[in-house]
């Protein structure tokens, strides 16, 4: 049947919005800050066949991934035993998007007594058990079951009723009991508001037509992805990075990526990267996939809605055991550092095709967890940081300062933090001269400090780029080297490994600094106008300006002499 | 009694003034005035008394609404504005949220802030989020700083310190100190401005508030002025951002609250039009000179939100711009209006958001416009009369129009001189079009289930083909269609919301502290009221926002006046069930429930409304006045018939192609289109089944 193209607009875009709308209903009904304040979280809509036809604008690791949850539970439980008002949970790495804090809420979606498509509401949870507070250490994790509570699918509402036994167990086996089944309810809360809205906009076109524009919708998407991605020239575009380690006096991790174009087909090979580690820090292929995907989109075609008409025309691949592709049981709770490298990794090796649309490496984040034991309350508290920099230059203007890249999570505030947790924010802010200098430069890092008020409590470190930087593209220079220094400007200041497990005490202060992110284009070549602009905001000191940029600065306007003389001694 | 609204916009200032004992309503539009739109408001008003036949001093009751505010956020044309902050926090307001309006767009860039980072100060001093004092004040430090922020020159301080909504003493200690030390700086506390939590929204907000400062009660407190010196005695009714009108002074405390107000009046006339002609979902479309607003009304109620965004980076995305934490109508604004310039990007044809205004305003009106707008594109078609624009009172130049747009448009894109009016048109349409998607579908809506009630003086000339390409089977044109907002001024009520964050449980022993909260809010809405001069008959509505405790997002219920008793608690933990129950499909029943904010709204009675009449003589005689060669794409030149929208009488219909003229706006009916005066004259346009 033919679907007249505004029926096709109201449809398409009209499972978006509901996305959108899940996803407000989660942030309204939940309980953690990562999810309310964070936004570490993601909701879409999937037809009854488990293709996703629509993606609200939330973190990339988790929709990406989603379509693989969606198969697990079906695989797991006959659509025929699925009720209205079920839900299933899965938090299993091969099914989810790399690790077990994300937790995957699928749920049906009936008109009538027919499965019109599913719902799927993920959210990170802060604690799900295991070795450490927060469930994401490196070090000293040699198998998947030191990381907390394992979710194969499980069927946790009935008939919108909560099944006590599934919660109950979830609850005895985390840190912050409160918190995970107070976002596991906001999930199916989400998960219910979805399947109104979707009852809703059948009622108005009926089944037929509804299946009918969700699947044209997705031909066509598939169709427009096509025809992006052979406007880009063919050909095998390779790319080499390095994650720093995975603990004190490890290796580096090579990545290594090739990126096939041709027949309006994108193939990512990971093909002679390092092997699985052991420790904290692999990454299954689903999740390999999902922020490989998310990187090709963002250059090929920014306007494209993410669904599976898009993701189709992409393939990733890596060999088993390769770190890249992780198979079961090997740990993973620290993957959230391997998304800046699989998003980076797909600009640098597409920069060689399409200078114009990419952007220098960005800030990695610093995703580092506090935890400890309130003796009076008798209960753990976890403390959840995410410390997050800037964005890479581009070929037409600079990084975007203090903006997330690849993951598309926020800050969490200060007032929020403090209001919960036993900690103070120190500092909060920019850090100058941090940027990759270039034509345009990079974004600048960002420090946060974080002053622990509990009697003991045990830090555990999930950072990189202490060792390699933020590169940066076509001469242009690379962001500073991210650190955590225990105690800055005390006695006993210390820099800390970026995978660290520290224990501290009352009024330890750590300092999250993370990386500068890269320049694109020579910094001799600068407009020494935007420099003045930089070293007046204090983005850029004075010393600076004459260092990377060759500008010399003095008081409020550029020496122009002096300039064009430094300039032209290089 | 006597009721006049004024209502100014980035090209027009519409006034309209109405004799409730006979119902009779008295219109003037004039050019706004720039830099001081006052001018032009203040002269208008002279012009609306005059027309009347009335003494000034004879007003009961005068409103305005006013762009002022919004035009100087997003034009950044505000004066500088200084940002006096807690040690080691300068740059929350540039760091933002730090999440991305849309995902995989690697050239997204979030929204400058309105405050230069070299003008943002820190202040030694630290408050725990229980309230209690870690650093005090340096009183030393703030003063200097102080100092030194009047000596660069700067005039209005925003504070911004952290935990303020819990603690506000460190920031009434720096107000202190500013007095003292610099009686003439503008001081916005966040406490004050807006006493919840989030410290980068409530920066944002703070800040607003102190940029658009200086200007805004320079003007409220000139427009007061100016009209007292012709003889006014009443105080001017402002509008605010929610729709409640509010005095002066609460305005010039508070003057993030004018933002998108203008547009708010709109909203809420075209809700009075169509609840008064039995429609329930409306689509209020309005387009002015510099800009078109989108906003959706259901049961004539406007749709609202809790806070909102201004200035947007990128178009019609939620995230991109920056947040105001103030109760608002739900509106999306584009910069298309009638003075919007069309130009070539990178070859391609693309209208405004640059706006020739009111001066030098578009080609045809003579002032020196030497930019192609959407006005001149309507005029070349033949859509607007030459002699007929504002009834005569500016006569159009077409030469002018037909010189510019051939000279920028057609020349360089190879297109006849109609070919190319006519893309203009249409360019302009598809943006508008793209408002109201992003106003419907992007929110769930079906266009296709709202009926669309156009207005503003160039809405009624683009509302068919737009609601024709959104599938919209009826568009409702008002009389008086070009100066709606002004009329929605005369019937807004005053209103107040009053609000204080206190974390309560949801227990019999809050009971005493919920009943002190809500009477001290009556007592400051009672008090604004009377304020405001509308003492009698006024109600107050409460609301509890509450939540789970633990949770981080509230949920309004509605709370019983008088005292709170033990029953009380039961029935309100029962609403909140039941209400969270029907938002989100289930509720936990044995959680812990708190309030977070006790909110009370205090309104004057609502103003009687009266379906205004036309206040000039009763034209008599063919409504049909001629016709003239209009252009309509694909089908080229077609005589379309002219009518007097005065002479038409209810139950007349009106075939496409036709244009009704009326002094403020023209109403274009295109081929198969066709149009009914209902009972209430407002001119029906349906447009068919099919999309």
């Amino acid at each position: 049947m033919t679907v007249d193209p505004l029926t096709l607009a109201v449809v398409s875009g009209g499972v978006v919005a509901i996305a959108e709308e899940m996803g407000w209903a989660l942030r309204r009904t939940s309980f953690s800050e990562a999810v309310r304040e964070g936004e570490d979280c993601s909701a879409s809509v999937f037809d009854a066949d488990g293709e996703m036809i629509g993606a609200g604008n939330y973190a990339p690791g988790h929709l990406g991934t989603s379509p693989t949850a969606v198969a697990g539970v079906l695989e797991a439980y006959p659509r025929t035993e699925m009720r209205p008002g079920d839900a299933f949970l899965v938090n299993d790495p091969t099914m989810n998007s790399g690790h077990f804090p994300d937790i995957f809420s699928v749920a049906p979606v009936f008109y009538g007594d027919e499965i019109v498509g599913f719902t799927v509401v993920t959210a990170h949870h802060v604690d799900v058990g295991g070795a450490a507070p927060g469930s994401q250490a490196i070090i000293g994790i040699v198998d998947i079951h030191q990381e907390g509570i394992r979710i194969l699918p499980v069927k946790y509402f009935s008939e919108g009723r909560p099944i006590r036994q599934v919660l109950d167990l979830i609850a005895a086996n985390v840190r912050i009991p409160d918190q995970v089944v107070g976002d596991l309810r906001g999930q199916f809360n989400a998960n219910m508001v979805g399947a109104a809205k979707i009852c809703e906009l059948i009622d108005r076109f009926g089944p037929e037509t509804y299946r009918a524009a969700t699947a044209e919708a997705l031909r066509r998407s598939n169709e427009a992805m096509r025809e992006h991605i052979a406007t880009v020239p063919s050909g095998r575009y390779e790319f080499i990075d390095h994650i720093d380690d995975f603990g004190p006096d490890t290796e580096p991790i090579r990545m290594q990526l090739a990126i096939t174009v041709g027949d309006g087909r994108i193939v990512a090979d990971y093909t002679g990267s390092s092997s699985v580690t052991r420790s904290g820090v692999n990454s299954y292929l689903a999740f390999t996939t999902a922020y490989t995907l998310h990187a090709v989109l963002s250059v090929v075609a920014p306007r494209l809605p993410l669904n599976s008409g898009t993701m189709r025309p992409v393939e990733v691949t890596a060999p088993a055991h390769c770190f890249f592709n992780a198979r079961y049981p090997s740990p993973t709770g620290g993957r959230a550092i391997v998304a800046r490298y699989l998003v980076d990794g797909v600009q640098g090796a597409l920069a060689q095709a399409v200078p114009d649309q990419v952007a220098a490496s960005s800030s990695q984040l610093a995703n580092s967890t506090i935890g400890g034991v309130d003796l009076e309350a008798e209960r753990p508290w976890v403390y959840y940081d995410l410390t997050f920099g800037s964005t890479g230059a581009r070929p037409n203007k600079d990084g975007c300062d203090g903006l997330v890249s690849g993951f598309n999570t926020g800050n969490i505030p200060i007032e929020i933090h403090e209001a919960k947790w036993p900690v103070r924010i120190d500092r909060f802010g920019f850090i100058p001269d941090s940027a990759g200098p270039g034509t345009y430069r990079g974004g600048l890092a960002v420090r946060r400090d974080v002053r622990n008020l509990a009697d003991l409590a045990r830090l555990t470190n999930l950072h990189d780029r202490h060792v390699y930087p933020p590169w940066g593209l076509f001469g242009g220079g690379g962001g500073s080297l991210g650190r955590i220094v225990l105690n800055p400007d005390r006695a006993d200041e210390t820099d800390l490994h970026s995978k660290s497990i520290v224990d501290i005490g009352p009024d330890d202060v750590i300092s999250f600094r993370t990386c500068g992110s890269g320049g694109y284009g020579d910094p001799f070549r600068r407009d020494p106008d935007a420099v003045l602009g930089d070293v007046a905001e204090g983005w850029v000191t004075v010393e600076g300006a004459r260092r990377d940029y060759g500008v010399v600065i003095e008081g409020d306007r550029v020496n122009e002499a002096a300039t064009a003389a430094l300039r032209g001694m290089r | 009694m006597r009721r006049a609204a004024s209502d100014v916009g980035g090209t027009f200032t519409d006034l309209v003034l109405q004799d409730s004992g006979t119902g009779h309503v008295t219109i003037a539009k004039v050019l706004s005035t720039s830099p001081d739109p006052s001018t032009g408001a203040i002269s208008g008003f002279e012009a609306l008394v005059a027309a009347a036949g009335v003494e000034a001093g004879s007003i009961d009751y005068l409103a305005h609404a006013s762009t002022v505010a919004s035009n100087l956020v997003i034009e950044r044309s505000g004066p500088r504005t200084a940002l006096l902050t807690t040690e080691g926090f300068r740059d929350v307001l540039h760091l933002q949220r730090q999440k991305r309006a849309v995902s995989h767009d690697l050239f997204y860039d979030k929204p400058d802030p309105l405050v230069a980072r070299r003008d943002i100060l820190e202040l030694p001093e630290r408050i725990a989020a229980d309230g209690s004092v870690l650093v005090a004040l340096d009183e030393q430090r703030t003063a200097d700083l102080i100092v030194e922020i009047v000596d660069r020159g700067i005039e209005s301080v925003a504070v911004v310190l952290l935990h303020a909504y819990v603690n506000p003493d460190h920031e009434h200690r720096v107000r202190e100190i500013a007095g003292d030390v610099a009686p003439e700086l503008l001081v916005s506390l966040s406490s004050d401005v807006s006493p919840k939590w989030r410290e980068y929204e409530r920066s944002s907000t703070t800040v607003i508030n102190a940029y658009v400062k200086p200007r805004v009660s320079r003007y409220l407190d000139g427009m007061q002025a100016s009209l007292g010196n012709l003889g006014v005695s009443r105080p001017l009714h402002v509008m605010q951002c929610s729709g409640g009108l509010a005095t002066v002074e609460a305005l010039k405390r508070h003057p993030v609250t004018l933002v998108e107000s203008g547009p708010a009046a709109g909203a809420l006339m075209a809700g009075i039009i169509g609840r008064a002609s039995g429609r329930d979902r409306i689509i209020a479309f309005d387009m002015g000179g510099t800009t078109a607003k989108v906003s959706i009304l259901q049961g004539g109620e406007p749709q609202m939100v809790e806070d909102f965004e201004v200035a947007p980076t990128t178009k019609l995305r939620p995230g991109s711009g920056l947040p105001i934490t103030t109760p608002a109508v739900d509106l999306i604004e584009v910069g298309t209006g009638g003075g919007s310039i069309a130009h070539l990007e990178l070859g391609v044809l693309a209208v405004g958001p640059e706006s020739a205004g009111a001066a030098p305003g578009p080609a045809c009106y003579g002032y020196g416009g030497d930019a192609p707008t959407v006005t001149d594109a309507n005029l070349v078609l033949g859509y607007l009369d030459a002699d007929y624009f504002l009834g005569g009172d500016l006569v159009l130049d077409t030469d002018a129009a037909r010189r510019v747009i051939q000279r920028d448009i057609c020349d360089r894109l190879g297109l006849s001189l109609e070919e190319g009016a006519y893309a203009i048109h249409a360019v302009a349409n598809a943006r508008m079009a793209n408002a109201m998607r992003a106003m419907t579908i992007q929110r769930g809506f079906d266009p296709r289930d709202f009926g669309v009630v156009a207005f503003g003086g160039a809405g009624p000339a683009h509302a068919v083909s737009i609601a024709t390409e959104l599938g919209s089977r009826e568009i409702v044109v008002p009389t008086n269609a070009g100066v709606i907002s002004a009329m929605g001024l005369l019937f807004a009520p005053v209103k107040f919301e009053f609000v204080r964050t206190l974390v309560t449980r949801l227990e019999t022993g809050s009971l005493e502290r919920m009943n002190e909260v809500f009477a001290e809010l009556e007592e400051r809405g009672a008090a604004g009221l009377a304020e405001a001069d509308a003492g009698a008959g006024t109600s107050f509505v409460r609301n509890a926002l509450m939540r789970y405790v633990g949770q981080g997002y509230e949920v309004a219920i509605g709370m019983p006046a008088g005292r709170l008793a033990t029953a009380d608690v039961d029935a309100t933990r029962t609403r909140f069930l039941e209400t969270y129950e029907r938002l989100y499909g289930y509720a936990e029943p044995h959680g812990d429930l708190e309030i977070v904010d006790y909110r009370v709204t205090a309104s004057a009675p609502p103003v009687p409304f009266e379906l205004p009449r036309i206040g000039r003589d009763e034209a008599s005689g063919d409504a049909a006045v001629g016709s003239r060669e209009c252009y309509f794409g694909d089908i080229g030149f077609v005589e379309s018939t002219v009518w007097d929208r005065y002479r038409l009488r209810g139950g007349m219909s009106v075939g496409g192609p036709a244009i009704v003229q009326e002094r403020e706006s023209t109403t274009v009916v295109p081929p198969g289109a066709v149009a009914v005066v209902d009972e209430w004259q407002n001119l029906v346009v349906s447009v068919g089944t099919t999309p």
